[in-house]
């Protein structure tokens, strides 16, 4: 029934053509499928900031911000606005970091980023993102399940449910988090909401079993276990010669994919056996948990064919309540421990042809405010920003994507959009279309109506399609 | 015929000659609207003219729509004017820039032909099947020959086998009775049948065996664990808040009383009534306010710097749409910005429903305010005392003020809602916080009738002073209080007001303290304020010691907190708007509480508040509530609904496989039942359908694939919490343990990585291992990992069907988590106990116990072969064995027990075992 269950379910989707027979024996969710034209992507790393990088100690350039340094911030910016924590009029706060223009495009690139220089060239900059929440459980969910309430679909869940997996063995939706703690809104923003949990996204952790319950239990070996699921498959075998159920044949190739998985999970996890040099450009060190460890488990999942590898890394919250949270102190530290990891792994995705095919996203769920965060009304003790939705910068590369290309733009201080406004929507419409979708045909039918991860909004942003 | 005129059509017809001809044929019988027009509608018209979009002023959601002018001036459909309305016109238009569907492949001539009739022969609109309420159906005829039949039929029967007959099908053979037993176990009471209870059925001769079995089963007391585990799911019960911070929250009490509730087989409506309004029964009791948790398991937000009235505002949301989706099967949720898709409800009309509860206290309060306070130990006599007290000496109004204020802390105004705030803040968006010399408002408090505030607070500094205006923050002080540092936690001060205080006012609170050195120092927290008349008896000489266990019982007791609904006072109340396209920060029109007017005449409801609704809801005219029930009912024990969307009955969810069958129940089950579930699950389960064997015939697999008919039973895979109850049974380790917090089994490390949130998963301590799934720990951003693997949902909101997948990962689970390991263990050693059998013996006994049905040699001969591969593997390393087994319970026979662990692991993990078969 299990089986046949989520073929009817199957049946009410736009995606797959009415003629395909989901309800075959061995039918699997996660076979590979084609999207609706040619993608330029086959696989996407996502790479977010969990808590909100600053845009204006990274990418956006503020020269004008600096001369109001210590000002109060103008009655227009404030009026009618609500902040998560400033109140009443904070006083506006420059760019605590050095910029240079940087290769062959000249963009803009803050001292806090030192190797990503050398990739700089091959990034599409969105210097005017805009999102609508300032929270930042709601923002993430909004960034990766398009709403910002709980109980949708992650992206990568789309687009495993879209696509399927390239590699039978593994799971097609891989989650890697850093930083000693999930991202705000828990593991709702991989999970797979309506859709089918099949899709939803996998944690592979760093401590403990790669993938929970990998690892037999102590004293099996190999052998043993081989013995153990072909007995079970073959008492199954048997249980579908009386009952003819085909839900027992799905059930038998499952145990077989799972002992494979046994293996292919924690041989591909194991950064140990990557020569020397990588670890030096990556600045990795196996065995412990880290951004830098995620990054290169990044490009050997999508080597062997994974679709959807979402990074989270944790501490990004520069309010400037503590050290930790300081623009002068912890922020330069986040930066510095994933700086050079990024630039190797676009350099690494390069220089092994993979980079064409992979889209690599970098964000955070809103950006940071141009003014000194005054929580609740007092100056915090360090360098530090609030929450700000109105623009912040992400930026995407390979996949089909620009190089060396810039596009939108804010204000002299970096609070307003005032060109290239782009939405998170179109963020997530410009990711399903490197990879064949149209993200209003990309839909699921529940409660009554096709659902989509772009809920009723979203436009490729097209000026940096290559 | 006008529709003939048109040369389009004339070809069309002429190429589709058989289809007309049976068309002409039957062109006597008015078109069905429901059947052949609304489907059409609904898949080709209705997403660009209905509730979401009216392109060219154009809508076919409401008749008066539909029949209204365009924007063209004119209306797009003559009622019996097929010809001249512009709708069937643009059906067949030649410029593709005209021709409906826009951009969209033409609708085939069969379409057109049937939506040209429709409007000729009136237009006419007709209500959804779903929302007429539910007749007595006639049960068909058995037919002739079923009277030579000895088999024990009953209604149910009669509707399957009609359909079954139509298809050239037949129901199978009834289940071998050990099968039998162990799925209706299963389906009852979520496990296998007790020791006792098995035997009694097994050694059972009398034709009645069955049904005795199923009585002791719904009588048993595992029954209402199994059913809470449903109810969970559609109440999205949580032992955490959700959101960001995730914290704890104690609401363990309403998962009890569900179990009370089903095994005491409380009727249905008064099992809804009680949860949707329990707290406005006359004289409700403990147990009534513990059900209205039902809608307390909304998400409280945490993350500081949220706004705690837009979570307020998505918690209310939550529960008109968790009302409609679970108790009414109707997709509600996207009436919050317009109307409706598909089905005739008003954009106006979700906020006229939400109006019904969006006047409970609860505010997204970091403590989830309020809270049902359950005495224990010495607070259960200071509570007496302090009552007994009140009765003495105060009024009988004042004795119900008393009540609800020391059972429930309220009426509190809670600090969160203060404002126009100088140098002062919400601390973490949760408290009010003043600091040096700074202001803040509480609006519009009722002084009438009142004579004393109540301050919870907590201060870190001697010597402030607090100062209340009234209205203004020039007035002069209505009230002075000093402050002084407090022993942490919260304090509870009591401040007279002066005489003859009365009316609504704006109180204006200012602190000062010279002792303060800066302005930005803290002085003063506040939880709540509250109004209160003088407790009773002041001129008496005990007043003292029963005043002072009253601020104790008050701000401290002793007591089991549960977050309960509880209705505003009359001066409290709230308003409810329309909010524009869904943004609570546009409201509109304000709007009374309210039903939509497609179901039931608004003056049919007497109250307009939530027992009102509930009574609309419980109503035998109400055509969703049973229908809905009975559904699920059905799903649950089939695997499928009659309605395979159990979410949505409306006109976009499935059509009925069986619609007079499912009326059948739906009546039964409100009239004949009197909304009783067990009697309603004995009907259906004492059902040949019900009753028949899993086996499935070629036939059938061709005709009906995914058994929609019932031409045998269905194999169902079990849910998260039978997979783990069942084996707890077969290993002998389930705890009987029933109620109390929730529990702490084993889970790997390094799996609850929340921010902010310190707290640990820390396994619990001996048979609190083993208890029912039910009983275990729900952290909503991180839910139990095994049991997600087997469908198990977050709980984050309501789920109303889980979809059964069948993943590596749910193998991975059963074969390595320590837990079924440890089960395996357990289970070999049972299997030892049996000293004189053999290898072969123990096998067929373990295979027996977790599948219900004897081995057969095949299957004996695959899991000895396991058996003896270990055995060898295991010969010479003692290291080996011991890392497998537990010390304790490394004996002798060790290298036997490990061998033996390694079969049942693998029976653990059969189909024929996680499946009902």
């Amino acid at each position: 029934m299990g089986m046949m269950a989520l073929g009817s379910v199957l049946d009410g989707c736009n995606l797959f053509s009415a003629n395909e027979d989901e309800n075959s024996i061995g039918y699997n969710p996660l076979s590979p499928r084609s999207p609706h034209f040619q993608g330029k992507a086959k696989s996407v790393i996502f790479l977010h900031m969990a808590g909100a990088p600053s845009q204006l100690e990274m990418f956006d350039y503020k020269p004008e911000l600096q001369k109001m340094d210590g000002l109060d911030c103008p009655d227009s910016f404030i009026q009618g606005k609500k902040f998560a924590f400033i109140r009443g009029v904070p006083k506006l706060l420059g760019p605590q970091a050095n910029f240079k223009q940087y290769g062959q495009s000249g963009l803009w690139l803050s001292d806090n980023l030192p190797h990503f220089q050398q990739v700089i060239d091959d990034v599409s900059i969105l210097k005017a993102v805009n999102t609508d929440q300032f929270n930042h459980a709601p923002a993430q969910l909004l960034m990766h399940c398009g709403t910002p309430r709980l109980g949708r679909p992650s992206m990568g869940s789309w687009v495993t449910y879209g696509l399927g997996s390239e590699n039978s063995n593994l799971p097609g939706f891989v989650v890697l988090t850093s930083g000693g703690r999930n991202p705000d809104a828990g593991k709702s923003i991989w999970g797979s909401g309506f859709l089918p949990s099949v899709y939803q996204g996998v944690q592979c952790r760093s401590e403990g079993d790669p993938v929970l319950f990998l690892k037999d239990p102590n004293g099996f070996d190999r052998d043993m276990r081989k013995a153990s699921i072909e007995a079970i498959n073959h008492v199954n075998e048997l249980a579908y010669t009386e009952y003819k159920d085909p839900e027992i044949l799905s059930r038998i190739s499952q145990y077989e994919m799972a002992f494979k998985m046994q293996i292919a999970v924690p041989d591909v996890m194991n950064i140990a056996d990557e020569p020397a040099y990588i670890h030096e450009m990556y600045g990795t060190k196996p065995g412990e948990e880290s951004f830098a460890n995620n990054a290169l488990l990044a490009r050997k999942l999508v080597e062997k064919g994974v679709r959807f590898v979402q990074l989270f890394d944790w501490g990004w919250d520069s309010h400037g309540t503590g050290e930790d949270t300081a623009l002068d102190k912890g922020f330069i530290g986040k930066c510095l421990q994933t700086d050079k990891a990024v630039s190797a792994l676009l350099l690494d995705l390069k220089q092994r042809g993979l980079l064409e095919e992979t889209l690599v996203v970098w964000g955070g769920e809103f950006g940071r405010t141009p003014m000194q965060e005054n929580r609740d009304g007092k100056q915090n003790s360090f360098k530090g920003r609030d929450h700000h939705a109105d623009a912040f910068s992400m930026w995407m590369a390979g996949g089909g994507i620009k190089g060396g290309f810039s596009y939108g733009e804010t204000d002299p201080i970096g609070y307003n959009a005032i060109d290239g406004k782009v939405s998170v929507y179109d963020v997530q419409a410009t990711i399903l279309k490197q990879l064949g979708f149209d993200h209003e045909q990309l839909t699921y039918q529940f409660q009554g109506r096709p659902f989509r991860l772009t809920d009723v909004f979203g436009k490729p942003i097209d000026p940096i399609i290559a | 015929m006008t529709w003939l005129k048109s040369p389009l059509v004339l070809t069309m017809v002429g190429l589709t000659a058989v289809l007309s001809c049976y068309f002409l044929f039957f062109t006597h019988h008015p078109i069905d609207y429901n059947a052949e027009v609304k489907p059409i509608i609904n898949q080709k018209c209705i997403s660009c003219h209905g509730g979401v979009k009216k392109k060219g002023g154009f809508s076919l959601l409401f008749r008066e729509e539909a029949l209204s002018p365009t924007a063209s001036g004119k209306p797009a459909i003559i009622p019996g004017d097929a010809q001249n309305s512009e709708m069937i016109k643009r059906l067949h238009h030649k410029d593709l820039e005209e021709r409906m569907p826009y951009k969209e492949e033409p609708l085939t001539a069969g379409e057109i032909r049937i939506l040209t009739r429709w409007i000729d022969e009136g237009a006419n609109f007709e209500t959804h099947w779903a929302y007429k309420p539910v007749q007595a159906q006639a049960v068909p005829s058995p037919g002739l020959l079923s009277f030579f039949s000895s088999e024990d039929k009953n209604e149910i029967d009669h509707f399957i086998d009609k359909k079954l007959k139509e298809k050239g099908l037949n129901r199978s053979q009834i289940a071998d009775k050990q099968l039998l037993m162990r799925r209706i176990s299963l389906d009852i009471i979520g496990i296998p049948a007790p020791e006792n209870i098995a035997q009694k059925y097994l050694s059972d001769q009398s034709p009645n065996a069955y049904e005795h079995l199923v009585d002791a089963l719904l009588a048993s007391k595992y029954y209402g664990e199994r059913w809470t585990s449903l109810w969970m799911d559609l109440a999205r019960y949580a032992d955490t808040k959700g959101y960001e911070r995730d914290y704890i929250r104690s609401i363990w009490r309403y998962r009890d009383w569900l179990i009370k509730s089903f095994n005491a087989d409380m009727p249905y409506d008064q099992f809804l009534t009680e949860q949707l309004a329990g707290d406005l029964l006359p004289n409700a009791t403990d147990e009534q306010f513990i059900a209205t948790a039902f809608h307390r398991n909304t998400m409280t937000n945490d993350e500081g710097g949220t706004d705690n009235e837009e979570f307020r505002t998505a918690a209310v949301i939550d529960r008109v749409n968790t009302t409609w989706e679970t108790l009414m099967g109707t997709s509600f949720a996207c009436v919050q910005c317009h109307s409706h898709p598909y089905d005739p409800i008003r954009h106006e009309e979700y906020y006229k429903f939400m109006a019904y509860f969006n006047n409970t206290r609860d505010e997204d309060t970091y403590d989830d305010y309020p809270l049902l306070r359950e005495f224990r130990n010495k607070s259960i006599g200071q509570f007496d005392s302090v009552m007994n007290w009140v009765k003495l000496y105060g009024t009988p109004e004042e004795e119900t003020f008393y009540r609800r204020l020391l059972k429930t802390g309220q009426q509190c105004i809670n600090s969160l809602l203060a404002d126009s705030m100088v140098n002062a803040a919400l601390a973490d968006t949760k408290f009010l916080m003043l600091r040096k010399s700074s202001w803040a408002r509480i609006k519009a408090v009722s002084l009438t009738n009142k004579s004393t505030l109540l301050i919870r607070y907590t201060s870190g500094h001697d010597k402030g002073v607090l100062s209340i205006m009234l209205d203004s923050p020039g007035a002069k002080p209505y009230l002075k209080i000093k402050v002084d540092k407090d022993k942490g936690g919260w304090t509870l001060l009591e401040v007279e007001l002066p005489k003859g205080s009365t009316g609504v006012h704006d109180l204006y609170l200012n602190y000062e303290n010279s002792k303060l050195k800066s302005k930005e120092d803290n002085g003063m927290r506040f939880d709540w304020f509250a109004l209160t008349p003088s407790f009773p008896g002041k001129t008496l000489k005990d007043f003292t010691v029963y005043h002072d266990l009253f601020v104790q019982t008050l701000n401290r007791p002793d007591a089991e907190f549960t977050p309960i609904m509880l209705d505003n006072p009359a001066d409290m109340k709230r308003s409810t708007h329309v909010f524009e396209r869904g943004n609570w920060l546009l409201k509109t029109t304000k709007v009374e509480p309210g039903l939509p007017a497609l179901f039931i005449n608004d003056k049919d409801i007497k109250l307009r508040n939530r027992l009102g609704l509930a009574q609309w809801m419980t109503d035998k005219r109400n055509p969703l509530t049973s229908r809905t029930m009975v559904n699920r009912l059905w799903e649950q024990l089939f695997g499928q609904g009659l309605v395979e969307t159990l979410e949505d009955l409306g006109s976009q969810g499935a059509q009925p496989t069986h619609p007079e069958l499912l009326d059948y129940l739906a009546y039964q089950f409100m009239h004949e039942d009197k909304w009783s579930m067990k009697k309603m699950l004995k009907r259906m389960v004492m059902s040949a359908t019900y009753r028949q064997s899993s086996e499935t015939s070629e036939k059938a697999k061709e005709k009906d694939p995914l058994n929609k008919l019932y031409s045998h039973a269905p194999r169902v895979r079990l849910s998260a919490e039978q997979v783990r109850d069942q084996a707890l049974v077969i290993c002998g380790a389930l705890s009987d343990k029933m109620y109390g917090p929730s529990v702490m089994p084993y889970q790997p490390e390094g799996i609850w990585r929340s921010p902010y949130d310190g707290r640990k998963w820390k396994k619990s301590d001996g048979e609190d291992q083993y208890r029912r799934a039910i009983y275990t720990y729900w952290k909503r951003t991180s839910p139990y990992p095994s049991m997600v693997s087997f469908d198990g949902s977050a709980r984050e909101v309501c789920n109303t069907r889980r979809i059964r997948t069948n993943t590596p990962l749910q193998a991975l689970t059963l074969l390595n988590d320590s837990t079924y390991w440890d089960l395996s263990v357990k289970f070999a050693q049972q299997l030892m106990k049996n000293n004189g059998l053999s290898i072969q013996q123990k096998i067929g006994k373990g295979y027996a116990k977790a599948t219900g049905h004897p081995i057969d040699p095949q299957k004996t001969n695959a899991l000895e072969k396991l058996y003896q591969s270990s055995f060898q593997r295991l010969e010479k390393d003692k290291q080996r064995i011991l890392s497998m087994l537990s010390d304790s319970v490394y004996q002798k026979k060790g290298k036997e027990l490990a061998a033996l662990s390694v079969v049942t692991n693998a029976i653990l993990n059969l189909d024929e075992v996680i499946t009902k078969n």
